[in-house]
């Protein structure tokens, strides 16, 4: 899903976070505390613009699901904005915008996240909606009903407007066998249509327990009002059970896969190349970060210059998934006209052959560090950029404070860390190839 | 992703709209200045991060294409491709080594090349920003690389329908007229464009009396302007300056649709609408506190209805899209091929409550306190900021719409906003796109109008001449 891709740009920007400016965000300025039920909230004041934000990290996402109920996180998110005990349906959107705020959701393979955007003034009104969903979420079956329609609407405009949705997601069938990444996040469209109003209410009791979130507030507001007000609102929300560990574990991959999908208005074929790549919090994470980044970041980046610059690409990217669980790191290429998806293919992974066997500069390892660092001053010029970084590395790295660890993992990298982990995980027995044309040849 | 309607609208509106602002919100300080060659110059400080925020913005665009769609694009963009003394890998490797962004293009009316980078690279890359600007070197083999690159981007553009329904959209609103020029251009126009066309365009609209350089960002203000002229103020115009030109208004005699045939299509993705405002119209403001009632945001009648109550699509919006000397109005959505007569109806149904309902004073304070609780974020960045005031330079708007934007938006009444309605929104002859399946949706169509079929697959946004 597209927010996968955000997450990791934001993130990137991230791992400078201790650099020594006075305007960056030091560790000290961020607060915490935890509610006795288990509800963690990060909280970070910041007075530039009278606004404030409140994103909920909820630690379960596509990864939690199982044949027959695919897509349900993602349609349990749309269910929660559908009615609570003092606020029924439409009420959780009319009372926040009335009041000035607005609100979005997004669901991934891991977590699903909930943000509000909204004047300071009206913090109270968020908690007060906030905390009622997940005390009383009320889960109307005629709001099930009309909910499915524009959930197959999300996933059918998704799949009309872009081939690389259509592309990365027959990666992943192919790419997983058994782990849950397998599927879309959005889901298969037959379990849309057949989830039940008993897997829906399961799936509330199992995971939206306060204990299995985490509230990162940033803006306009005061610590010790937050903290107050987090009490009255959230604290009486009872503990729930801490929900079960995801029990498959992907069998090692032993030999190139390929997949070709056809999509007759496809105008020049899509090339995907994904390789497995370990979880999140692995001592790799930042060696991969700059490998990615090395490969495509800006015109001077390795793809750009031997795929676009050679005409032989018009657009090429890269994204890493970041996960609970070992995912992919997908290099995406679109086929410049009249270049045979063949001879594409065998430009790119010449490329990283050339990483693999001969490395990469210590010119260009600086780069990447200056990128960073310019990523970490653009993120942290707004407050939704600072609760997004704060969020993630909370639940992915397990503690916020260790984004302020980034800038010396950064630091302490040489040319030959990053041709190691080339050489570790660029392999050809570890990657899944994807095309996506109008026509197979 | 629970609402795409609302990431729609902030990338619209973040870009097209001045407006709002809660009480506390004031537009930062800037300076402006007007250097002896005519050059405007604005500048803000803002030292919330180590970053500046630049760009050059010129007043000619794709309405200044005439008969080569594209040029204006493609002449914005080729400026990246090297300076008389630096080469495009010169650049390239500047910018890129140092974390900075680089970016030129055109849209309608107005060109822009924007950078932004580190405070400490600033004595690094202005003076290479000067030059990309003021000294093009227009290299020609790059020059080939870039359009045949365009070329495929303008094929790949039409793989999503979301991408090209509002070009197909303005075409048909303007016919002939200059606002009717895709920026991007087509295939055959941009296809056939040379280096001495673009050299030309250069020469005839990028002189400092029809420009102007913003800064945003972390500097002293005294500062910046000395350096700004001593790496601008050189900078001569030649010949005539560039006459105002009138760009066209909407042609809406009657109602017509443009059914633009995509055989893979799975679903509709139609615009609905007609005339709307130019960008500094007095009444801007209160028609955005109008506008998010019908169609802007999250709870907007449109969404409510398409979305909330009958399930028929991900999202439903309406927007004013402003131009300096006029604009369109449309509502906007998407829907399962088989859904489209449903969809369609209920839109026009919905839209048709402006008049057959009005709009009362509890939905209008709410949308009130929307508007003016949204508006700061979209004014935090350096970047936003820049693109603010640029904005106003290439469309003569006065920061007088942005300083009295709280006083605009609180004395709206119920009878003000029935009066406004009644004024700027289309209701007859109403003008509607389509892109799906003709096959599936040919019977539909003709129940809104007179209708001309489109193949997606023709290059283009016009039909067939005949």
């Amino acid at each position: 899903m597209r927010i996968k891709f955000l997450r990791k740009v934001l993130a990137a920007g991230l791992l400078f976070g201790a650099a020594a400016t006075a305007q960056a965000v030091a560790a000290d300025d961020v607060q915490t505390f935890t509610l006795a039920n288990g509800m963690k909230f990060i909280v970070l004041e910041s007075h530039t613009i009278p606004n404030a934000n409140m994103y909920t990290f909820w630690k379960v996402g596509s990864r939690n699901e199982a044949p027959g109920t695919t897509g349900l996180s993602h349609f349990f998110e749309h269910m929660m904005f559908n009615g609570s005990k003092h606020f029924g349906p439409k009420m959780f959107d009319r009372t926040m915008e009335a009041k000035g705020g607005s609100n979005n959701a997004y669901t991934t393979n891991d977590l699903t996240v909930y943000q509000d955007w909204f004047p300071a003034t009206s913090l109270e009104t968020i908690f007060t909606l906030e905390s009622d969903r997940i005390a009383h979420l009320n889960i109307d079956p005629k709001m099930v009903a009309s909910e499915r329609g524009v959930v197959l609407s999300e996933r059918s405009t998704g799949l009309e407007n872009s081939n690389i949705r259509a592309l990365q997601q027959a990666v992943n069938g192919v790419a997983f066998l058994a782990h849950p990444y397998s599927w879309p996040v959005i889901g298969h469209e037959s379990d849309i249509k057949a989830w039940t109003q008993q897997d829906l209410e399961h799936y509330f009791k199992t995971y939206y327990a306060p204990n299995n979130a985490v509230a990162v507030i940033v803006g306009d507001v005061k610590v010790d009002v937050v903290k107050k007000l987090a009490t009255r609102y959230f604290g009486k929300i009872p503990k729930g059970a801490t929900p079960p560990a995801v029990r498959t574990v992907e069998p090692p991959q032993t030999g190139e896969r390929r997949i070709f999908v056809t999509k007759e208005s496809a105008t020049s074929p899509n090339l995907v190349v994904a390789y497995k790549i370990p979880v999140a919090n692995s001592p790799d994470y930042y060696a991969l970060e700059v490998l990615q980044s090395v490969l495509t970041d800006g015109k001077t980046s390795r793809l750009y210059k031997a795929l676009v610059e050679q005409q032989l690409a018009t657009q090429v990217s890269a994204n890493g998934s970041e996960g609970f669980d070992p995912g992919l790191l997908y290099v995406y290429a679109v086929a410049a006209a009249k270049v045979e998806p063949a001879a594409l293919e065998r430009a790119l992974l010449a490329e990283l052959d050339n990483v693999v066997n001969n490395g990469i500069t210590a010119e260009e390892l600086d780069k990447v560090r200056n990128q960073k660092l310019v990523n970490l001053y653009r993120e942290q010029e707004t407050i939704n950029g600072k609760a997004q970084q704060l969020g993630n590395y909370e639940v992915y790295f397990g503690d916020y404070k260790k984004m302020f660890d980034a800038p010396a993992a950064y630091a302490k990298l040489t040319p030959a860390d990053i041709q190691a982990v080339a050489a570790k995980y660029l392999k050809k027995s570890q990657r899944t190839v994807g095309v996506l044309a109008a026509k197979e040849d | 992703m629970n609402k795409p309607v609302l990431a729609i609208f902030a990338a619209a509106a973040a870009l097209a709209t001045a407006p709002a602002m809660a009480a506390e919100f004031r537009l930062p300080a800037f300076d402006t200045v007007k250097l002896p060659n005519g050059l405007t110059v604005y500048l803000m400080e803002r030292h919330e991060v180590p970053l500046i925020s630049i760009r050059a913005v010129v007043k000619a665009g794709a309405v200044n294409d005439d008969a080569q769609p594209g040029l204006s694009n493609l002449t914005g963009d080729a400026l990246l491709l090297g300076s008389q003394a630096h080469n495009k890998k010169a650049i390239d490797e500047a910018f890129d080594f140092r974390g900075a962004r680089l970016a030129g293009g055109a849209g309608a009316e107005a060109s822009t090349v924007q950078a932004n980078f580190a405070t400490k690279d600033a004595a690094a890359l202005l003076p290479l920003f000067a030059e990309i600007v003021q000294q093009p070197s227009f290299d020609d083999a790059e020059l080939t690389k870039l359009r045949d690159r365009k070329v495929s981007g303008l094929k790949q553009a039409k793989e999503s329908p979301r991408n090209v329904v509002g070009t197909y959209y303005r075409a048909m609103l303007f016919g002939s007229a200059p606002y009717a020029i895709p920026a991007s251009g087509t295939v055959a126009s941009v296809g056939a464009l040379k280096q001495a066309d673009v050299r030309r365009y250069y020469q005839q609209y990028y002189r400092p009396d029809n420009a102007a350089i913003v800064v945003v960002g972390d500097f002293q203000k005294d500062q910046m302007r000395r350096q700004i002229e001593s790496l601008f103020g050189a900078w001569q115009a030649s010949g005539p300056a560039p006459q105002q030109q009138d760009n066209g208004k909407v042609q809406a005699d009657k109602a017509r649709v443009w059914l633009v045939n995509k055989p893979d299509a799975i679903e509709t993705t139609f615009l609905i609408g007609g005339a709307g405002i130019a960008r500094n119209d007095a009444d801007y403001v209160p028609l955005q506190v109008i506008n998010t009632i019908l169609g802007g945001r999250f709870t907007s009648w449109l969404n409510d209805e398409l979305r909330v109550n009958s399930g028929l699509t991900y999202g439903a919006s309406s927007q004013f899209n402003v131009l300096a000397q006029t604009g369109t109005f449309a509502i906007s959505s998407f829907t399962a091929s088989a859904k489209t007569r449903d969809a369609l109806a209920l839109a026009h149904k919905t839209y048709q409550r402006l008049w057959d309902n009005g709009i009362d004073q509890a939905t209008l304070d709410s949308a009130k306190a929307y508007v003016k609780g949204q508006f700061p974020p979209r004014y935090e960045t350096g970047e936003q900021l820049a693109g603010l005031l640029g904005d106003m330079y290439a469309s003569n708007v006065d920061r007088a719409q942005i300083d009295n934007f709280t006083r605009d938006v609180d004395s709206l009444t119920p009878a003000r906003a029935k009066a406004l309605v009644d004024q700027h929104f289309p209701r007859d002859h109403l003008q509607t796109v389509l892109v799906g399946k003709a096959a599936d949706i040919r019977d539909v169509a003709r129940v809104y109008g007179e209708v001309t079929e489109l193949d997606i697959n023709a290059d283009g946004f016009q039909p067939p001449a005949n």
